[in-house]
């Protein structure tokens, strides 16, 4: 028999439980250096070599060698392991390695690792890396199981609860968080395109985005074809090959390397009560459909970073599909829910709206690369480097929440 | 709407917190997993996370919904799922909180909220599924 458990009502715990004050982590560390290879459909080369490049770019731009890094950190759903990557690039002095996940969730949390790892001794200087051959090899918008399966479920991944309904594919779930979005508050297909939009006008200004010279309108928008609807083409993000890698160490140390830092604000992680067993699709078990874990990401996030979102001056938000964007802008605060269509729609995420975001083309115009990319283009943001640069941008929120448990992270400039 | 190129997507049936789902389909009833102390659990779990026992039960449900969200599916992935197909998420009516997914033909005229049904469909001699359809 097992110990009865005294459950407290989704209201308790979270941001109560979690004080800001126990994790003194405030602008302790800072992302040292980025990299990036290219974002292509077919890199011809392995995920190991993308790895390579992007952590060799990373750690030079650090101003490092890689046997200055003692830390390392992967994504649980990376091809590559870290004793590849340690192995290859003579990584000799590793003491601290972390994984997390997720998928997508992984980036922010993934830095949040490095973090803790670095203020608690175990390293000094971390690598934090994701690669993939997103379009030429493991395809995550394919259908989830092959049709050669003699049985699919079990074990609990609850699939046998979807699957077997034609349930296959991750824009199959948003589209019906979209719909339901769509029922309770009105928002129209010509508002959420204000996403996609907006993205592709950034990666327009960014020669190194997958969509660069490929300008988009609603027309060509509502114009594509439907995929489940109510998403149409341009709303589902691209699939590409490549890599991007950070380096993470002390805000002292940084102060001393050759690029200015991006202080690692706050970081934080969070479930939901209402979180749900099971693989991917079971979130639409929970209660709300239109709420994703970015809602308590976000409570945690400001209070350890003792802002809100009114402080924040340009946005990475983790845009898989365009209705991810639209639920987070409503779940982190930059406007109430159900009130994300008409707050795109008046431009409030274009270059001079509120809160720009996706300043790079995000996964929807400039890469997917699993949210990574996401923190890099934020690392640009806050040393003045990005090709849509926000004028006098100190603060960036980057997120790395789909649905399942999600994190996100607070850069600021060392000013 | 063409035919299937493959045959369909059998669940397992008989893992330990999902079976009774299937068996009860079988022979044509709806039921959901209900704790001694009133929790449903649905995403079934054998311990409550609520009381912390393991002594629930399986009990039959009418079989009533509503629409939850829908969408219909137009591009191709799966050979046994040939395109357009509509994915529809219903809410039971004496538990709201249970959300189950039920698949219909084609592009059917469908509205938030709507009354549904259950219908249970045979996939194999021995694989019954529940699924939902707008209720007549
Ligand atoms: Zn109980």
């Amino acid at each position: 028999m097992f110990r009865k458990v005294q459950r407290q009502g989704p209201a308790a715990g979270r941001v109560a439980g979690v004080s800001a004050e126990l994790y003194d982590h405030r602008d302790r560390c800072a992302i040292v250096g980025i990299g990036a290879t290219e974002f292509s459909k077919d890199s011809g080369r392995s995920t190991l070599t993308l790895a390579v490049e992007a952590s060799l770019e990373a750690i030079g731009d650090a101003g490092l060698v890689p046997i200055d890094i003692d830390g390392i950190v992967r994504c649980d759903m990376d091809d590559v392991r870290t004793s590849d990557l340690i192995h290859t690039l003579g990584l000799d002095n590793i003491s601290y390695l972390g994984e997390n996940g997720p998928g997508g969730v992984a980036p922010a949390a993934m830095v949040g690792q490095a973090v803790a790892a670095i203020l608690s001794g175990q390293a000094t200087a971390v690598l934090v890396y994701r690669s993939l051959n997103g379009r030429s090899g493991r395809r995550y918008g394919a259908a989830s199981q092959a049709s050669d399966a003699p049985r699919v479920g079990g074990n609990g991944t609850y699939d046998e609860y979807w699957l077997p309904y034609g349930l296959q594919t991750p824009g199959q779930c948003f589209a019906l968080m979209a719909r339901r979005h769509m029922i309770d508050f009105g928002t129209t297909p010509d508002q959420l395109g204000r996403i996609p939009i907006a993205c592709r006008n950034r990666a327009n200004a960014n020669p190194a985005a997958q969509m660069h010279g490929r300008p988009m309108g609603l027309d060509d928008y509502l114009g594509a074809r439907m995929i489940s609807d109510p998403l149409r083409l341009f709303d589902f993000c691209l699939e590409t090959d490549g890599a991007n890698a950070l380096v993470v160490t002390t805000a002292e140390r940084a102060r001393d390397l050759p690029r200015p830092p991006a202080l690692i604000r706050a970081v934080a992680q969070a479930s939901l009560p209402d979180v749900q067993p099971g693989n991917f699709y079971s979130v639409l078990m929970r209660e709300s459909l239109t709420t994703l874990p970015a809602a308590p990401v976000g409570r945690l996030l400001f209070e350890r970073a003792g802002l809100g979102p009114d402080d924040i001056d340009v946005a990475q938000l983790y845009d898989c599909f365009s209705i991810t964007v639209l639920l987070q802008l409503e779940d982190y605060g930059f406007c109430a829910k159900g009130e994300g269509g008409s707050f795109v729609a008046d431009g409030s995420i274009e270059l001079d709206g509120s809160i720009p975001i996706n300043t790079a083309g995000g996964h929807l115009s400039e890469g997917y690369i699993h949210g990574m990319n996401h923190i890099v283009e934020g690392v640009r943001q806050i040393r003045g480097t990005s090709t849509n640069q926000v004028p006098g941008a100190e603060t960036c929120l980057v997120t790395s929440t789909a649905l399942p448990p999600g994190s996100a992270l607070i850069l600021r400039g060392d000013g | 709407m063409s035919e299937p190129e493959a045959p369909p997507l059998l669940p397992v049936t008989d893992d330990h917190d999902t079976g009774p789902l299937f068996e009860a389909a079988a022979r044509g009833e709806l039921v959901v997993r209900v704790c001694a102390c009133g929790e449903v659990s649905h995403l079934p779990t054998s311990y409550c996370r609520r009381c912390g026992s393991s002594e629930g039960t399986w009990r039959p449900v009418s079989g009533r919904a509503t629409l939850l969200s829908w969408t219909t599916v137009t591009h191709q992935l799966h050979p046994a799922f040939p395109t357009p197909y509509t994915i529809v998420l219903v809410s039971l009516e004496e538990h709201p909180q249970v959300h189950m997914f039920g698949q219909l033909a084609g592009t059917p005229d469908l509205t938030a909220d709507q009354p549904m049904e259950v219908w249970f469909q045979q996939l194999a001699e021995d694989v019954a599924i529940p699924q939902w359809r707008p209720a007549g």
